[in-house]
């Protein structure tokens, strides 16, 4: 190298962040940080212990146990036998933790200074940067458990939540999942005004000792794979206000599982049709009081779209993640691609989005209860940043991107699905509008 | 929102045979469960096509020779256009098809706009113009290359009866019966002076192979491999020289952008006709879904990316010519037709909720095809950096 481009390069050392602090004085040094370390690590370390010990946890899990099944899982979905990764999640403690310590595996600390779905959130981050599809699997169980908890019913939580909690955390875990999509009422059921003018097919009947309940639910997420469902039908004869939940189990006489969607991606999930003809389901099997299910649906969202949102961010990550390690391996007129500024702008750029989603995700679920409009908001932010930032990490890499060996293909089809469930995005702008109505109607000039 | 709507009198018909093909031929592919349709069925597709003369082929006997997509008759700025519009119908039902019918048209409209003296020219061609990660830059394209960093490592040197070429040329689009192969690459005079240039390889020439790409998100339809060259000998009249001072990898590169571009509108302009209908059709929340404002909002800014496309590519076609202005704005056209077309494609999706991510509608096909011809042939770093060189005149 030429003495004058050396010469150069000392020059740009020393004017390097880390080098000129060595001249401001000792306070100055400490008011400037310049450790080295990941935005992974930085992030961790904003975190309440418990919750920094699961993101910890979830990473090293999602790298040994899902990194390794996730494209077996994603290409023969049918033939993906899901019972061992979920054994093993349960055994960690992934799936019991809508509940604190002793009752659940989530660090009290974190559970009531945050909300119940926080450290579900990081979590789910971790395991959505492997794959959308297993992610779901896993993720997906906590859906269907948490209308048993936000019911608020202590019968319900002792009946039924805490023994299926005990059993889990023995090593038997018992698959749950979440159902109040029907084939003519998707979006309805997930917005107030919609949801006045649904038209819903599943209902119950009261008959002596429970209920006798008939209809069809669709897309539902674990649907084939679940052990039980928290199932929303209206009461004969009412509408959508009569909504009531009930845990619906396996093997009850008049339940089956229709068809099974072939979908762009999350495959390792299945996506199913459950068929209720004429299934009686015992009163100690309903879900909090009669007529409370629409409350608890529009609660349960509130608690899963920050999750949803954190699914979201895994992926992109992952897809980042993938292009990243393809502009440092890839070589483009005799440097690697990551040395083209041009690169480096986009990289940048996604990098500023990833965390900005992060940010708002984590925002909205860091106060004990879950709000509509933030949890809307974390999940619109969270899923549109996630399919842009895939969508770019498959563009950097050119015709490599599109290859299904590239990694960040899967996670580009993965993070489709999390602009649409929980309520399309439209339907979650329209949720934060619902909510903050009073604040965005006060005052003519829109100030208080 | 119909590229068609840009033929003018006397292209119609043109227009009219291709949708038939569509219909009769194209659309029956679809009749199964797989997401892509019946693969197997494409071989007898393109052969349809060539027997109406949609598929170009450089062979003068061929029915598409003259009117075929990118046929002899793509020499002006209304012949690229009909051939663009007629892709963009073909699209329409199947960007995979239609990438078949363009990579044909493609390297055949080289050749035939060539000065070339192979005795007897094939059938079915394709183009081989990339190596590794992307396209050559402006520089290299315009034979001004600096060496194998500049994107064209292949190299042919010369032996007693003509070349041997050895190299690697990535991501080459073809039909699965190609007779032969387009290779760009760098060729030495015997004086030792290099050029690039053209030399035309038959599909079974010794040291030939082609090696399977694997999985991919979508364009199926079109077989994707790449072709590995080691010391394949070719005689000195496969080499063909540009009939005027553009050089040929320039001609192919345009081509090759406004090929994308029309599949990619056309692509958008099929996912917007059916989210149309799904939402004239779904009733949610007391009304057909057309009537929700957000759907409207979709499909509003699905159809004025759709409409922006077309127009884009109209104009860019209406500049047809050899020359670097030209070369200039079909990368511009790729790099926003594309795009445009993409969010067009992801907007109409969301129009049918959930079952737009299911395998029922296609919907998720037209999403997987869109990625792909927006990353395909110059990603988005490379078409803004070759823009930015051509605005420069760099030359």
């Amino acid at each position: 190298m030429r003495r004058e481009n050396l010469d150069f390069q000392a020059r740009v050392d020393a004017l390097r962040p880390v080098n000129a602090s060595k001249h401001l004085d000792f306070f100055g040094k400490l008011l400037m940080d310049n450790r080295e370390m990941t935005i992974w690590e930085h992030d961790t370390r904003l975190l309440p212990a418990g919750a920094r010990i699961w993101r910890r946890r979830a990473k090293d899990f999602a790298r040994r146990y899902i990194r390794p099944d996730a494209a077996r899982a994603d290409s023969r979905p049918r033939e993906y036998d899901p019972r061992p990764i979920i054994s093993q999640a349960a055994r960690k403690g992934f799936q019991t933790l809508l509940l604190a310590l002793p009752l659940g595996t989530a660090f009290p600390g974190s559970y009531f200074l945050k909300s119940a779905s926080f450290q579900v959130a990081v979590v789910a981050e971790e395991f959505a940067v492997e794959s959308g599809g297993i992610a779901l699997l896993l993720m997906a169980h906590h859906l269907g458990c948490a209308p048993l908890i936000l019911s608020g019913h202590t019968p319900t939580i002792l009946r039924h939540l805490l023994p299926l909690y005990a059993r889990t955390l023995k090593g038997k875990p018992e698959i749950m999942a979440f159902a109040i999509t029907e084939p003519g009422a998707g979006s309805d059921v997930e917005e107030t005004e919609g949801g006045a003018k649904a038209r819903l097919v599943t209902t119950a009947r009261q008959v002596d000792g429970g209920f006798v309940i008939n209809g069809r639910k669709c897309f539902i997420s674990n649907g084939a794979l679940a052990d039980k469902v928290t199932l929303f039908a209206k009461l004969e004869g009412e509408g959508l206000e009569s909504w009531t939940c009930f845990l619906i189990e396996k093997g009850m006489e008049g339940y089956s599982i229709g068809r099974q969607e072939h979908k762009l991606g999350q495959r390792a999930s299945d996506a199913s049709e459950l068929i209720l003809d004429d299934v009686r389901v015992p009163n100690r099997n309903v879900v909090g009081r009669l007529r409370s299910g629409w409350a608890n649906n529009r609660n349960v969202l509130n608690y899963s779209r920050p999750v949803v949102g954190a699914m979201a961010l895994g992926h992109a990550r992952g897809a980042f993640e993938s292009a990243l390690k393809f502009c440092r391996n890839t070589m483009l007129g005799g440097k690697r691609l990551i040395d083209y500024q041009d690169i480096q702008i986009e990289l940048a750029d996604m990098i500023v989005k990833l965390w900005s989603a992060r940010a708002l995700i984590w925002h909205s679920c860091s106060q004990f209860r879950c709000y509509q409009s933030a949890s809307a908001a974390a999940k619109v932010a969270a899923s549109d940043i996630s399919f842009e930032v895939c969508t770019k990490a498959l563009e950097i890499m050119g015709d490599h991107g599109y290859l299904e060996s590239s990694g960040a293909e899967r996670l580009w089809r993965d993070s489709r699905l999390t602009q649409i469930y929980e309520g399309t995005n439209q339907i979650n702008r329209l949720a934060v509008i619902e909510h903050q109505w009073a604040e965005i109607t006060a005052g003519s000039d829109g100030r208080d | 929102m119909d590229l068609s709507l840009y033929a003018r009198e006397g292209e119609r018909e043109f227009v009219e045979l291709t949708r038939s093909f569509v219909r009769k031929s194209v659309q029956p592919l679809f009749g199964d469960n797989a997401p892509d349709g019946d693969l197997g069925m494409v071989p007898s597709i393109l052969d349809t096509a060539f027997e109406v003369g949609l598929a170009a082929s450089p062979h003068s006997g061929m029915p598409g020779f003259e009117y075929g997509i990118w046929g002899t008759s793509a020499d002006n700025p209304e012949g690229v256009r009909l051939s663009a519009i007629l892709l963009s119908v073909v699209a329409e039902a199947c960007p995979g098809i239609a990438m078949n019918l363009h990579v044909q048209g493609l390297a055949s409209r080289i050749i035939t706009s060539s000065k070339g003296s192979f005795p007897e020219p094939p059938v079915r061609v394709a183009a081989a113009l990339q190596e590794g990660h992307t396209l050559p830059g402006f520089r290299a394209v315009l034979g001004q290359g600096r060496g194998p960093d500049d994107g064209i490592g292949t190299r042919a040197l010369p032996t007693e009866k003509g070349w041997a070429i050895t190299g690697t040329k990535s991501f080459v689009y073809s039909m699965e019966k190609a007779d032969a192969f387009l290779v760009f690459c760098r060729i030495e005079g015997r004086s030792g002076k290099e050029d690039t240039g053209c030399l035309l390889v038959p599909a079974d020439a010794t040291g030939l192979k082609l090696q399977d790409i694997g999985g991919r998100t979508g364009i199926r339809a079109c077989r994707l491999s790449h072709l590995i060259l080691k010391d394949v000998e070719v005689s000195s009249e496969c080499r063909f020289l540009p009939a005027d001072d553009f050089p040929l990898m320039g001609q192919a590169l345009c081509l090759h952008w406004l090929g994308i571009s029309a599949m990619a509108a056309g692509n958008a302009s099929g996912a917007l006709k059916a989210a149309r209908e799904y939402a004239a059709t779904r009733y949610q929340g007391g009304a057909m879904i057309e009537e929700h404002p957000a759907v409207r909002k979709l499909l509003a800014l699905s159809e004025a990316r759709v409409e922006a496309a077309f127009a884009l590519l109209v104009q860019t076609c209406s500049f047809a010519g050899g020359n670097t202005d030209f070369l200039r704005r079909c990368a511009i056209a790729k790099l926003m037709t594309t795009d445009w077309a993409f969010s067009a494609v992801t907007d109409a999706l969301q129009v049918f909720g959930g079952y737009g991510y299911m395998e029922d509608y296609c919907m998720e096909k037209r999403l997987r095809d869109a990625i792909v011809l927006k990353s395909a042939a110059g990603s988005r770093n490379y078409l803004e950096a070759f823009i930015s060189d051509a605005a420069r005149g760099e030359i």
